[in-house]
């Protein structure tokens, strides 16, 4: 059974690989004969797609399958002596890969209709459907160093979503990307060496590994090496001093790279920094240490200032992307805080963020994809045009604000619990003050877009705003995700539960 | 197989290099033939010679009667005679098709033929003055490769290149001349062979010496402040840049320092002690400094030369952490650096001998007309960069563990300058490879219309070598217990 | 007595008086007289050595029948006999190698002077050698000095002769200052043979008499005999007396000449004062400092230099200081390396100055750097020797100059305060050495713009054109090779004759 883990990461791997070296035999083909390739017409789109659909569910069911069938683990092959490449499925890599799945189906059923503008669609595709294998690959990553080789690949691969477009400004976004994300691992590598050192085995074990014999007087360069991590795989998720690559990747990607770039592979980084800290070090080693200090601070700080970055910004996709920056920033303190309450937070905002981000950035892609308007100002009126992908919209943003009853609220609340309930001082209080600065500011940064939208005053002349259609398969996941946000935070109870089960688990 | 195979791969090319001017061979398809037959051939003998492990020692002649050149072969003579013994027949074949372009072929296979031999030398040598020895005879049979087009350029180059060997042999030469004297004996001893009862309270002159020894023989690897040459020396022809300066020449240098270093001077003599720390900080800084050089070079083949300045401290950095765990990280990643540099810079040679372009602006969307150049590349790239998978994560992973060993803080420092290097390796490399496959939105592909792949004698190579990069990335426990083994003697 | 024992005696009258033979002869003939006499003086002293070694002693000829303390005599060991040996053969293959340069530059009428003169030389050195009398020896070197000018300006233009005037100058200063110092000694112990002297010597120091008079003694004549074999900072008469003279004069003289000098030095060190008494006298530091500084600055200046033959002669300045550095160490490893020096530095230095001759012939006789620029490929011959001996002096293995180079360093080594200063130097001194000696090989390697050489119709020698020359350098090139690879037994007969010289 254990080797079904490796189904859901192989297929799609080597699917998306297919497409593209299909692609270059093809290229190569045609130059052969003299030609350029043509632009593949309707019938072949279609026939791509349905590939690609087919692959995506099979392999999205598998892998929900599988992680929820039981606690599998298998070995690939040992890398080193010691140093296996080793899968493994527990509640966290469970909820990951369950999230991740939802996700990138409905993102890629919403880039059937919307990448036909951005066309190279069999490209698009290829990387797509690696970038799928290996997020599968590193939620059931069971130790540390097989996270880091998907993480690391992650990154590579999808690289080439950012610069699809191929104008000089893309290219230099995905590089900027590639080399912060870079950056970040390898300040993680380097807390894996120490670890390597000072821990009884890499394989992640709730509570951590760490023992103090190995460690001896070497607390001081450990600490460093923890917040090397922090900071490492704070890059991914947005954390600040390694946060600019986001609002610059964003804007020049297609909509749904970005989506999923914001919604999922930012948690990666979550996902890393979890892994570290509960499931190597263990919370208690860095517990009242100026790291948490540390840690807790840069949170807050890039929490108040990618709220205000998104308040000012007025790029639509810049501004959500800085929105990102602060919502990350919303778990990461969650998890800081280092309690149950706080990481059950986390995790709901982990869940319930990549839903309303990737709701938010399909609604931009569809105003693109529509009207070709990127700038806030430009949006007036746009409700007329498009209200149900507004409506869309708006239930998100509400979301993502905190209103009760959407998912927001639930995790803002219990992270603002957590925050007041473990024992961390003055950020008990300074916490929350700040959430709820950040909220105010969420809904002054993405609310005005509704209001404009509906009610666009004598800023825009109706009659030049005539209805658009908005097609169904971008419209249906955009739905699906939205009504997601808002259900969630309805009946957030067995949710609730599972995260706080993981919660107690590893603290 | 008795110790008589050492004198033979070791005179065999020497003969049969000096023998290429003077043979008739009436076409160059003749001469090919005879090259490539005597590198393989000794090539061959050489991999029977470590498969077989022949047992003993070879005298070649005596300077006086405790002072001989001699030949024996041991655990890391192996590792490294085995590196260029399959190294070498790839990078000839491989310079068959580049040298079309260029002059005075016979006197060029002469010299690399002869350089073959030479290294061997290096790699087989029993003692410290064997490898003295031969160490400078490298420097001057490769110097005539560096000058190879004569322009004013290689000129220089080659100056530049003696004088910075040349000078570091001279500083060597008083390690030598020490080991000699305050040694038990000259041969290699897993562990070192200092005569303490000799040293006495002289301690820290003896220190001193290596210090100035190590400094010497790490001009060849390119240290800072010695590293100059190496960037400039790049004015040679690419197979010899490939080979010697990112394989043969330099991890010569490499392989001298660790052979002073750990069977010599001993590391029980030297660890903790203020050379240690002497030699580790230039290292360490050598690291990042070839690493930033690169990013602001944009001459290609000078670019791959700055970070073999970098990798080549990552080797040293192993060596002078002084334990059999560095050891193992310095001799792995010599193993896999020769890997990975060779082919990046076959890549490079192969864009050079089709287009004769050589600055990096110029090879916007080569990936597409040259994809599997560029592909090979790119691997290389990533391994260059760690991407765990591939060879390069190995090694700094050993390397890396290491230092983490030792306890030593300056070693962490050690640590986090290997991973500022790794970024800096990401950042220029793979704006290489992004430049190649994304040249950008309109990019007119007529203008390199003539741009395509070179022949198989050329991508076979680049082929080998990109396999053996993943094929030691997921699977190194052979490699790395055998280094292991070594490393347990000096225990 | 064996009749081989009169050999030294036979070869100083021989020479001594071929060259008045020579003077009646024309220069063809004496020519030939020349080469017969230098080969059979080879030939002989090779006999000597053979007794020497054979016998495993020294041994003292008396000439005339007064005995010690007044007779004149002859001492001979293995260290004289290999010393002899060697020059002869330097001597013969120097002066075979600068045949035609001389047929060119010299006045046919004065070719039979050079022939007196060299024969002179020979009977010098030959005396210096063996000579057990320190007057005899000043006579020597007074000889020494005078053939050494005639051999200067015997190619007349106005370099050479200044060159020969201050040479000439310096050195009489230098005889002088010998002369001071046999003076003072002879008044103080009454003697002129070596071995009384040095009896008296050890006497009077032991009993403490005399004490600043021998140091002023020991002073005079090793400064005297330091400024004629042009130790730093007495160089200054060096490099024009060797760069601007005919080939064979500069080879003769920077290999031979001040090498006969320094041996005569070692002599007074070891048989007339006695080595312990060197020891502890100061000299000694003073010796090795300047030894270094030479080393150092002979390098800087050939570095500066664009005249080939100039930079060949300002290594020279460098090599003697290697030479004087290794007595300042004041073993005998350092002496050992010091004579070992003498030796690679004698077959060494007249390769480079016959080879750069050959090199300059085909570069339009000029002897400017630039101008040098790919003779390498229209002498063949000339431009492996040359590599060769820059190689050797560099101090590759497998050459002679690695040998000493080794030799020093193990002798400094040994000792404990002088070891970093002298280590030092000798790496530095290699990389000075590398600098300039490597970049003229890789100038002469160096194809010249096919322009130039259209307008300047360089000739081409190949090595069948000059047999003589080609076979000459190939004879420095397998003594340097010998000197590399067959050390050992050289060594060895070195430090037997050391222990029998003293």
């Amino acid at each position: 059974m254990g080797a079904l883990l490796l189904l859901p990461v192989f297929l799609p791997v080597v699917a998306g690989t297919y497409l593209l070296v299909s692609l270059a035999v093809e290229k190569q083909k045609r130059k052969a004969e003299g030609g350029e390739l043509p632009e593949p017409d309707e019938e072949a789109r279609k026939k791509l797609h349905t590939r690609v659909l087919a692959v995506l569910v099979v392999s999205a069911v598998l892998a929900v399958v599988v992680s929820w069938s039981g606690d599998h683990s298998v070995t690939l092959f040992e890398l080193m002596k010691g140093i296996p490449v080793y899968f493994r499925v527990d509640d966290i890599g469970r909820l990951f890969v369950t999230l991740v799945s939802i996700v990138w189906v409905l993102v890629g059923v919403y880039s059937f209709v919307y990448m036909e503008h951005e066309g190279k669609e069999q490209r698009f595709f290829g990387f797509y459907l690696i970038v799928y294998g290996v997020l599968v690959a590193l939620c059931f990553s069971g130790n540390l160093v097989t996270l880091y080789m998907f993480y690391e690949i992650m990154t590579l691969t999808s690289m080439p979503m950012v610069l699809h477009n191929g104008s000089h400004e893309s290219i230099m976004a995905a590089l900027k990307y590639l080399f912060y994300s870079m950056c970040g691992a390898y300040l993680g590598l380097f807390a894996i060496f120490f670890l390597y050192r000072y821990c009884d085995t890499l394989t992640f074990t709730a509570g951590g590994t760490l023992n103090p014999e190995l460690l001896g007087n070497n607390t001081w360069i450990l600490l460093i090496a923890v917040f090397a991590a922090l900071i490492g795989f704070g890059a991914k998720a947005g954390m600040f001093p390694l946060h600019a690559w986001l609002p610059t990747a964003h804007p020049v990607a297609p909509s749904p790279a970005s989506a999923v770039l914001s919604g999922v592979i930012a948690k990666a980084g979550v996902l890393a920094i979890i892994r570290v800290v509960f499931y190597i070090v263990g919370a208690d080693f860095i517990r009242g240490t100026w790291v948490q200090t540390a840690w807790m601070t840069l949170a807050l700080l890039t929490v108040f200032m990618g709220s205000m970055m998104a308040f000012r910004e007025k790029i639509f996709k810049k501004r959500l992307a800085y929105s990102t920056v602060s919502q990350v920033s919303y778990v990461l303190f969650g998890l800081s805080v280092l309690s149950p309450v706080g990481m059950t937070g986390a995790l709901l905002h982990v869940i319930f963020h990549m839903f309303i981000k990737c709701a938010l950035f399909l609604t931009a892609g569809t105003f693109i994809f529509r009207t070709g308007k990127t700038r806030v100002e430009e949006l007036y009126g746009i409700g007329k045009q498009m209200p149900l992908t507004v409506w869309c919209y708006t239930f998100a943003s509400l979301a993502l604000i905190g209103i009760p009853p959407t998912s927001g609220f639930v995790s803002k609340w219990y992270l603002a619990q957590g925050a007041l309930s473990a024992n961390v001082g003055a950020f008990g209080w300074a916490g929350p003050a700040i959430l709820l600065v950040s909220a105010l500011l969420t809904a002054g940064y993405l609310l005005p877009v509704t209001t404009n939208g509906f009610f666009p005053g004598n800023k825009a002349n109706p009659e030049e705003l005539p209805r658009l259609s908005e097609p169904k398969g971008m419209l249906i996941p955009l739905a699906i995700l939205a009504a997601l946000t808002v259900l969630l935070g309805i009946f957030p109870n067995p949710l609730i539960s599972f995260a706080g089960q993981i919660a107690s688990s590893v603290l | 197989m008795s110790s008589a195979i050492f004198p033979i791969v070791v005179l065999l090319p020497i003969v049969a290099g000096v023998l290429i001017p003077v043979l008739p061979f009436g076409n160059r398809k003749n001469m090919m033939i005879y090259i490539e037959g005597v590198v393989l051939l000794n090539a061959v003998l050489a991999v029977a010679m470590l498969v077989c492990q022949p047992e003993g020692e070879f005298v070649l002649f005596r300077f006086t009667h405790d002072l001989t050149l001699s030949l024996h072969l041991d655990g890391m003579g192996t590792v490294f005679a085995a590196i260029i013994s399959v190294l070498w027949p790839l990078a000839t074949l491989y310079s068959f098709e580049y040298m079309t372009h260029e002059r005075h072929e016979k006197v060029f296979f002469t010299f690399y033929t002869v350089t073959f031999g030479i290294t061997m030398g290096i790699a087989l040598a029993e003692d410290v003055v064997t490898m003295y020895c031969f160490y400078e005879m490298l420097t001057l049979v490769t110097l005539p490769l560096i000058m190879h087009t004569l322009t004013r350029e290689a000129i220089l180059a080659s100056r530049t290149y003696l004088y910075y060997s040349l000078g570091g042999a001279a500083f060597a030469f008083i390690g030598v001349v020490f080991i000699l004297i305050y040694g038990t004996t000259s041969n290699f001893v897993p562990g070192g062979v200092l005569d303490l009862a000799k040293i006495g309270d002289r301690t820290n002159l003896l220190l001193l010496i290596y210090v100035l020894c190590f400094f010497g023989f790490s001009v060849k690897t390119a240290m800072w402040p010695f590293s100059a040459w190496l960037p400039k020396a790049g004015v040679a022809p690419t197979p010899v840049t490939a080979l010697l300066h990112a394989v043969a020449v330099v991890k010569a240098g490499a392989f001298t320092v660790m052979r002073v270093t750990y069977y010599s001077f001993g590391t029980e003599f030297l660890k903790g002690t203020w050379a240690q720390t002497a030699v580790m900080i230039p290292v360490i800084f050598t690291i990042v400094y070839g690493c930033s050089r690169a990013l602001k070079e944009t001459h290609l083949k000078r670019r791959l030369a700055w970070s073999t300045v970098s990798n080549l401290s990552y080797i040293l950095f192993g060596a002078v952490l002084m334990s059999p765990l560095g050891l193992v990280g310095a001799l792995s990643h010599m193993i896999f650096h020769a890997t990975m540099k060779i082919c990046s810079f076959f890549c490079a040679g192969a864009v050079i001998t089709k287009t004769g372009r050589e600055y990096i602006h110029q090879l916007d969307g080569f990936g597409r007309k040259m994809p599997k150049v560029f592909a090979a590349f790119t691997v290389s790239g990533l391994a260059l960069m760690g991407v765990p998978g591939l060879c390069g994560f190995i090694s700094k992973w050993n390397l890396v563990q290491a230092a983490v060993e030792s306890g030593n803080p300056l070693a962490y420092a050690g640590v986090a300058a290997l991973l500022i290097s790794a970024l800096l390796t990401a950042i220029y490399m793979l704006t290489i490879t992004i430049r190649a496959f994304f040249p950008g939105k309109g990019f007119d592909y007529s203008t390199i219309s003539d741009v395509e792949d070179p022949s198989w004698m050329m991508l076979l190579p680049l082929l080998v070598f990109a396999v053996a990069m993943v094929v030691f990335g997921l699977h190194p426990e052979p490699i790395l217990s055998r280094l292991g083994l070594i490393a347990a003697s000096l225990r | 007595m064996e009749f081989v024992q009169n050999f030294p005696f036979i070869c100083i009258i021989l020479t001594l008086f071929s060259g008045p033979l020579s003077s009646i002869l024309d220069g063809k003939k004496a020519k030939w007289v020349n080469t017969a006499v230098i080969t059979a003086v080879g030939l002989m002293n090779t006999a000597v050595l053979a007794f020497v070694i054979r016998t495993g002693a020294p041994y003292v000829y008396r000439m005339g029948h007064f005995s010690a303390p007044w007779g004149n005599e002859i001492r001979v060991g293995v260290l004289e006999a290999v010393m002899a040996v060697f020059f002869c053969i330097i001597m013969l293959l120097s002066m075979l190698g600068g045949t035609r340069e001389r047929e060119q530059e010299l006045e046919p009428s004065k070719a039979n002077l050079y022939y007196i003169m060299v024969n002179l030389l020979l009977s010098s050195l030959m005396a210096l050698i063996y000579t057990n009398d320190l007057f005899t020896a000043y006579v020597f070197v007074e000889i020494n000095t005078i053939s050494a000018c005639g051999l200067i300006m015997i190619k007349q233009n106005g370099r050479t002769i200044v060159g020969a005037t201050r040479y000439m100058i310096m050195s009489l200063l230098g005889s002088g200052m010998l002369l001071l110092g046999i003076c003072f000694l002879y008044g103080i112990t009454g003697h002129l043979l070596m071995s009384n002297i040095q009896e008296a010597v050890g006497k009077l120091y032991a009993s403490g008499q005399y004490h600043a008079p021998l140091v002023v003694a020991l002073g005079l004549m090793t400064v005297g005999l330091a400024i004629k074999s042009a130790l730093y900072p007495f160089h200054g008469w060096l490099p024009d007396a060797y760069g601007y003279s005919t080939v064979s004069s500069a080879a003769i003289l920077s290999s031979l000449v001040s090498k006969g000098y320094i041996f005569l030095l070692l002599k007074i060190f070891y048989r007339v004062i006695g080595a312990d008494i060197v020891r502890d006298s100061r000299e000694l530091h003073v010796l090795f400092v300047f030894g270094i500084l030479g080393m150092i600055i002979g390098s800087v200046d050939a570095i500066r230099e664009s005249n080939v033959r100039r930079m060949i002669a300002f290594s020279s300045v460098a090599q003697i200081g290697y030479i004087y550095m290794g007595f300042g160490l004041g073993t005998t490893a350092g002496v050992i390396a010091s004579v070992f020096h003498i030796l690679s530095h004698a077959a060494t230095k007249s390769l480079l100055f016959i080879s750069a001759s050959s090199l300059t012939e085909v570069s339009g006789d000029s002897t400017d750097f630039f101008d040098l620029t790919g003779a390498g490929y229209r002498n063949k011959v000339a431009g492996v020797a040359f590599t060769v001996g820059s190689l050797s002096m560099v101090g590759i293995p497998m050459f002679a100059g690695f040998i000493s180079k080794l030799l020093f360093a193990q002798a400094a080594v040994e000792c404990h305060h002088k070891l970093l200063p002298a280590m030092i130097a000798l790496a530095v001194s290699t990389v000075l050495n590398a600098v300039y000696f490597m970049k003229t090989v890789i100038r002469i390697y160096t194809p010249e713009k096919k322009k130039v050489l259209k307008e300047r119709q360089f000739l081409t020698v190949r090595a069948t054109d000059q047999k003589g020359k080609t076979a000459v350098l190939v004879c420095f090139i397998a003594l340097n090779l010998f000197l590399g690879i067959f050390s050992e037994p050289v060594v060895r007969l070195l430090q037997k004759g050391l222990l029998m010289f003293a």
